[in-house]
C-alpha cells in the first residue's frame, strides 16, 4: 500500500483490572479502514474485555480508545450509531419472529438497511415469520450476525460469527464478510477457528494474559515463527532414523508407530532426497502428506495452548 | 419515539404470545371472582352482628334499634343483627371478634334530648377489621345522623321507612372484587421484574446495550405497557363483576384509574427492586411467591382477616396490598374520592418512592 490507510480504531495503553487480575494489560494497536482484523487468544486471555471496551460496553481503567475518530469514553452513542456488534451468545427475544426482531433493531438506529436486505444477507427469507426460539441453532446464529449489519455500519464487530454453523453456512458467512470488506468497510473479528482467521483476516493479533504477543498478517506470522514444515509418510523396508535425519533439510525425525514424521526447512529438497532414498532401497512409500505450518501451530508455539482448550 | 414505540410493541407481542402470562393476568382473576362468587353466592352474606347496650334511655334506644332494623338487603334480610347485653360482656365479644361493633346509648340521652341538648351515642369497633371501617361505621353514622336530624326538626317521632340510607347491597362480592383487583395489579406489577431478569440472564439486555437505544426507553416502554395492561385487567374485572354479580361502582372513574396507576407504580417498582437483587429466573419465582402469597392472604383479598396474632398486625399494616385493596373498596363501595384517602395514598406513594430509590441504587443492567 502506497498511501497510509485511514485508521478507524486506535487503542493505546488500554488497562482493565478485575481485583488483582489485569484482564487487559497495556495493549495498543490500530485497525485500518477496509481491513479484516482478527483478535485471537485462549479463553481468559482478555479478548472479550478488550473488545467490549472498544465497543463502548465497558469502561477502561486507563488508556484511550478512539473509534471512527471519536473517543469511546465520550461519544459512545454516536459511535454506536455507526458500528455493528454481534456478541458471542445469539441471545434475542425468544417469542418474537425473525422479521419482528430485525425491525426492532432497525428502529434503534437513525439510518438502517431494509428488513429484507438484512434477512436475505443470511438467507433467512423462509424463516421470516418463525419465532426466534423455534429457529435452529445455526439460524439463530445467522440472525444474530445479520443484526450487526442492520445499521449499515462502518465497522462490524463479530465475535465467533461461525460457531454452530455447518461448513456450507460457514462458507456463506465468509462470503458475507468478504462482500462487506469489498465495500471498503472494516471487520473486527474474534474467532476460535484458526482456519477462519487465516482465510479471512488481513492481520491478526494474538492475545494472552492481557497482552498482545503478536500482531501480523497470518502468512507473515507463520513464516516468522515457524520455519519448518512437516512431511509424513509410511515406508516399507524403513531405514533407521539416523539415515532419515541426514536427508537434505530435515531437522527432526519422529517415529509414531509405523508412521514417520520429518520436520524440514526445505520441502522440495527433502522430498526429492526422500524419493531417491526410497528407490535406492526399493522401499514403497505410502500415505505421504506434506503439511505447511498453520496459524494453529503459531498459536500453539506462542501461547503453549491449543485454542479450543 | 420510534424506539419507544418499538420497545412497547415488543413487550406487547411477547406478552400476547406467553400463554402463562395471559392466563394469570386475565383468566385467573376472573376465575377467582367466579369461583368465590358462586361458592359464597348468598347475597345476604354481609351482615353485621352488633352489640347494643341501653344504659337507661328507652326512647332513644328504640329509635336507634328501629333505625338499624330498617336497613335490609334485597330479601328483607336485616343487615344488623342486634345482640343486647352489658357493656363489659359485649365489649369482650367485640374483642373476641364475635361482634362487629358495640353501640352504647348513654343513660342521660332521653333527658338531654328532651332538654334540647345533644348527646353522643358511643360506638365501639375494631379498626383493624376493614369492613367495620369501610361499611359499618358510615352506615351507623348515617342512621344516627338521620335520627338526630329528625329529632331536631320535630318533636314527633317519624318512622325511618322513608329514608333509605342504603343505596347498595353490601355483599361478599362487593368486598371480594376490589380485593381481586388489587391482587391482579400486584401480580402484574411484581412480574415486571421477570422479563428484566430473563433478558439480563440471556444477555439480551447486553445486546440491546450495543445499540444506541437508551435504557430509560426500555424502562418507559415496559412501564407504559404495564399501565395499559393493568387498566385492561381492571376494566375486565369491573365488567365481569358488573355482569355476573351486579357489583356497582359507586365512586368516580377518575379516582379509580388514579388508584390503578398508583398501585401499578408501587408493585412495578417492587418488581424492579426484585430484579436489582435477584439474578436468575429460577430464584425469582420462589422469592416472588414468598412476597406475594402472604400479602395476598393477610391483606384480606378473599376474606377479612380478623383476630390476627399481634405480631402479624404490624406486618399487615405495612403491606402495600392492604392499602391498595382498602383504597379500591373505599372507591367502589363507599364512593370515597381518591384525594381524601390520605393514609392509603401516603403509604402507597411511600412504597413506590422507597422501592425506586433502592432500585436506582442497586440495579445493574449486566
Amino acid at each position: 500500500m502506497n498511501t497510509r490507510p485511514e485508521t478507524v480504531i486506535e487503542v493505546s495503553n488500554l488497562v482493565k483490572a478485575y481485583g488483582n487480575v489485569k484482564a487487559v494489560n497495556q495493549i495498543s494497536f490500530a485497525v485500518a479502514k477496509g481491513e479484516v482484523f482478527g483478535l485471537l487468544g485462549p479463553n481468559g486471555a482478555g479478548k472479550t474485555t478488550a473488545v467490549e471496551i472498544i465497543e463502548g460496553l465497558r469502561t477502561a481503567d486507563a488508556g484511550m480508545v478512539t473509534v471512527l475518530g471519536m473517543d469511546v469514553s465520550k461519544d459512545v452513542r454516536s459511535i454506536k450509531e455507526r458500528i455493528g456488534i454481534q456478541p458471542q451468545q445469539p441471545a434475542l427475544f425468544p417469542t418474537l419472529t425473525v422479521q419482528e426482531i430485525v425491525n426492532f433493531f432497525r428502529s434503534m438506529y437513525k439510518k438502517s438497511n431494509s428488513a429484507s436486505q438484512i434477512i436475505e444477507l443470511v438467507s433467512l427469507q423462509e424463516s421470516r415469520k418463525v419465532l426466534f426460539k423455534s429457529l435452529s441453532g445455526g439460524q439463530q446464529q445467522r440472525l444474530s450476525v445479520a443484526l450487526a449489519f442492520v445499521n449499515n455500519p462502518d465497522i462490524v464487530f463479530l465475535d465467533e460469527p461461525t460457531t454452530g454453523l455447518d461448513p456450507q453456512a460457514r462458507r456463506a458467512m465468509w462470503e458475507v464478510i468478504w462482500a462487506f470488506r469489498r465495500t471498503g468497510k472494516t471487520v473486527f473479528l474474534t474467532t476460535h477457528f484458526m482456519e477462519e482467521a487465516e482465510r479471512l483476516c488481513d492481520r491478526v493479533a494474538i492475545m494472552d494474559y492481557g497482552q498482545i504477543i503478536a500482531l501480523e498478517s497470518p502468512q507473515r506470522m507463520i513464516d516468522e515463527h515457524i520455519r519448518e514444515s512437516t512431511i509424513q509418510f509410511k515406508m516399507t523396508n524403513c531405514p533407521n532414523p539416523e539415515a532419515l535425519a541426514k536427508l537434505t533439510g530435515v531437522t527432526k525425525v519422529v517415529n509414531e508407530g509405523d508412521e514417520i514424521i520429518l520436520q524440514t526447512n526445505n520441502i522440495p529438497s527433502s522430498i526429492s532426497a526422500l524419493l531417491e532414498l526410497a528407490s535406492a532401497r526399493s522401499s514403497k512409500l505410502s500415505e505421504l502428506f506434506v503439511r505447511q505450518a498453520t496459524l494453529e501451530d503459531v498459536f500453539l508455539k506462542l501461547t503453549g495452548k491449543r485454542i479450543r482448550d | 419515539m420510534k424506539a419507544f414505540t418499538n420497545v412497547f410493541l415488543a413487550h406487547f407481542k411477547q406478552f400476547t404470545r406467553d400463554k402463562g402470562a395471559l392466563f394469570f393476568t386475565f383468566i385467573f382473576p376472573i376465575m377467582l371472582i367466579l369461583i368465590f362468587g358462586w361458592v359464597f353466592h348468598d347475597p345476604g352474606a354481609q351482615t353485621f352482628k352488633v352489640g347494643f347496650v341501653d344504659q337507661g334511655s328507652p326512647q332513644s334506644a328504640s329509635l336507634i334499634t328501629q333505625g338499624l332494623d330498617s336497613i335490609t338487603l334485597d330479601k328483607n334480610e336485616k343487615v344488623f343483627e342486634i345482640r343486647k347485653g352489658t357493656v363489659d360482656e359485649l365489649l369482650q365479644s367485640l374483642r373476641d371478634g364475635d361482634l362487629a361493633a358495640v353501640i352504647v346509648i348513654p343513660e342521660s340521652m332521653d333527658t338531654s334530648i328532651r332538654q334540647g341538648q345533644r348527646t353522643d351515642v358511643q360506638v365501639y369497633y375494631d379498626p383493624s377489621r376493614t369492613s367495620s371501617q369501610q361499611i359499618l361505621i358510615p352506615i351507623l353514622n348515617q342512621v344516627i345522623n338521620g335520627i338526630d336530624r329528625q329529632l331536631q326538626g320535630s318533636s314527633q317521632l317519624i318512622g325511618m321507612e322513608e329514608r333509605s340510607i342504603q343505596s347498595r347491597d353490601l355483599r361478599y362480592m362487593d368486598y371480594l372484587l376490589p380485593g381481586i383487583l388489587a391482587m391482579s395489579l400486584m401480580f402484574t406489577g411484581v412480574y415486571a421484574g421477570l422479563p428484566i431478569i430473563q433478558q439480563r440472564q440471556a444477555h439480551i439486555i447486553k445486546r440491546l446495550g450495543a445499540t444506541p437505544l437508551r435504557r430509560s426507553m426500555l424502562v418507559f416502554g415496559d412501564l407504559t405497557f404495564r399501565m395499559i395492561l393493568v387498566l385492561l385487567t381492571a376494566a375486565l374485572i369491573v365488567l365481569v363483576g358488573r355482569l355476573a354479580f351486579d357489583v356497582k361502582m359507586v365512586g368516580n372513574w377518575l379516582s379509580f384509574c388514579g388508584l390503578v396507576i398508583l398501585g401499578t407504580l408501587v408493585f412495578t417498582s417492587l418488581g424492579y427492586l426484585m430484579a436489582a437483587f435477584v439474578k436468575t429466573e429460577e430464584a425469582f419465582i420462589p422469592i416472588i411467591n414468598i412476597i406475594t402469597m402472604p400479602m395476598m392472604f393477610l391483606s384480606g383479598t378473599f376474606f377479612e382477616v380478623t383476630n390476627m396474632p399481634s405480631f402479624i398486625e404490624p406486618v399487615v399494616r405495612i403491606m402495600p396490598l392492604t392499602y391498595l385493596g382498602d383504597g379500591f373498596r373505599q372507591i367502589m363501595v363507599a364512593g370515597t374520592p381518591l384525594h381524601s384517602m390520605t393514609t392509603d395514598i401516603a403509604i402507597l406513594v411511600g412504597w413506590a418512592v422507597v422501592c425506586l430509590a433502592v432500585t436506582i441504587r442497586f440495579f445493574r443492567w449486566d
